[in-house]
């Protein structure tokens, strides 16, 4: 049965490739919209929780704003797909820079462009982090990690799809420490994710002023390898047009206090991302669950 | 610091670290650093623990490859001349 669904969802992403080739990219962004609406209203689950942490987060106390920025942010979403899927016609080596409202702190440049040097850069889920990952791989290699889609068929068919530059996608599964740190040894960009779920092995940060379990790989990486740590994104303009922003590197020397020292540069990456949410909120994931359970610990690493 | 004095230390802050039921007396050199509740993310812990401790910089990278007691002893031993 489950091997049922999983070919019937195939064939129908195989049938939605096929005709998001054949459409523009502004009837492909009409398209997706109008999906998104449809998935908005049908799935009162994703909109509950979107809803739910939009109030959370104190953004607006308006609900009509509420359900203003969720129904933004589910729209946001589909059409993210469908200009990642596209992107790869659109953006290339030559033309990007022309394309894209480039706004990266001088410092960072100049990391992001000294041959072998390797860097992590932090993001979320604001914007559009495929775009994102794909045009800093035209400065340097990129390798983020992904986790695997539940339909085995559907993540062979999306890799294979996905835009590829100098871009690799690790399986989390596979995202050891050994290769984390042969990423930087080799002078790439290692792209970590600020604002997933970490379970009990995170460390409780604020997040919109409540805890959230958030992973501490990219702070410890920073502080026990010494690679520069960025902040970037990739803002949404308008049909594929895009401003990527990257602030200044946040260094952060050891100080002995491990726990402290991994807070401290957690919470500096944290607020950053709330701002960055802050001036388009419709931008963000907001059906994903941040505050999922209470860690056990505020002092767990 | 002899190779054996650094095992004894660093079997210390394994114990610290390490969030397993370890028996901490059995572990040699020829111990598993994996098998001692190291895993791709605490293993971080120990190399920020690792660095501060014993007072002097090293690549991370260079542990890449490392994966018993004894190797990282041995590395220890090495960096420290």
């Amino acid at each position: 049965m489950k091997k049922l669904r999983h070919l019937l969802e195939y064939c129908a992403s195989l049938f939605g490739l096929f005709l998001l080739d054949r459409i523009s990219p502004s009837t492909a962004e009409h398209l997706a919209i109008k999906m998104a609406d449809l998935w908005y209203c049908f799935n009162s689950l994703r909109r509950q929780i979107a809803c739910d942490n939009i109030r959370r987060s104190g953004i607006t106390p308006s609900d009509s704003e509420v359900n203003r920025i969720a129904r933004e942010s589910f729209r946001h979403l589909a059409v993210l797909v469908v200009e990642s899927l596209k992107s790869g016609n659109v953006f290339d080596e030559n033309n990007w820079r022309e394309k894209v409202e480039i706004d990266i702190h001088p410092e960072t440049m100049e990391i992001l462009k000294e041959p072998g040097r390797g860097v992590i850069l932090v993001s979320g889920h604001f914007g559009n982090w495929e775009v994102a990952a794909q045009l800093l791989s035209y400065i340097k290699p990129v390798t983020g990690i992904t986790r695997d889609m539940d339909n085995p068929y559907t993540d062979k068919l999306m890799k294979e799809r996905k835009p590829r530059n100098r871009f690799q996608l690790t399986p989390k599964h596979d995202a050891g420490v050994d290769r984390l740190l042969s990423v930087l040894k080799n002078g790439e960009i290692l792209a970590l994710m600020i604002d997933q779920h970490a379970m009990g092995r995170g460390m409780a940060i604020n997040f919109f002023g409540m805890p959230a379990s958030t992973h501490t790989s990219p702070a410890l990486l920073h502080l026990v390898t010494r690679a520069p740590l960025c902040f970037g994104y990739c803002i949404r303009k308008g049909p594929m047009s895009y401003k990527f922003k990257a602030i200044a590197p946040i260094i952060h020397k050891p100080t002995g206090n491990r726990e402290n020292d991994v807070r401290v540069i957690l919470e500096m990456l944290t607020i950053e991302l709330e701002n960055a949410i802050r001036q388009n909120p419709e931008q963000y994931l907001w059906a994903h669950r941040r505050w999922k359970i209470k860690p056990p610990s505020a002092n767990q690493v | 610091m002899t190779q054996l004095q650094i095992i004894e230390k660093l079997r210390t802050m394994m114990r610290k670290s390490s969030q397993a039921q370890v028996d901490w007396d059995t572990v040699t050199a020829d111990s598993s650093i994996a098998s001692l509740g190291f895993d791709s993310l605490s293993i971080l812990d120990l190399v920020y623990d690792i660095q501060q401790e014993f007072g002097f910089e090293f690549e991370a990278e260079e542990l890449v490859g490392v994966k018993t007691v004894g190797q990282l002893a041995d590395f220890l031993e090495k960096k420290q001349k």
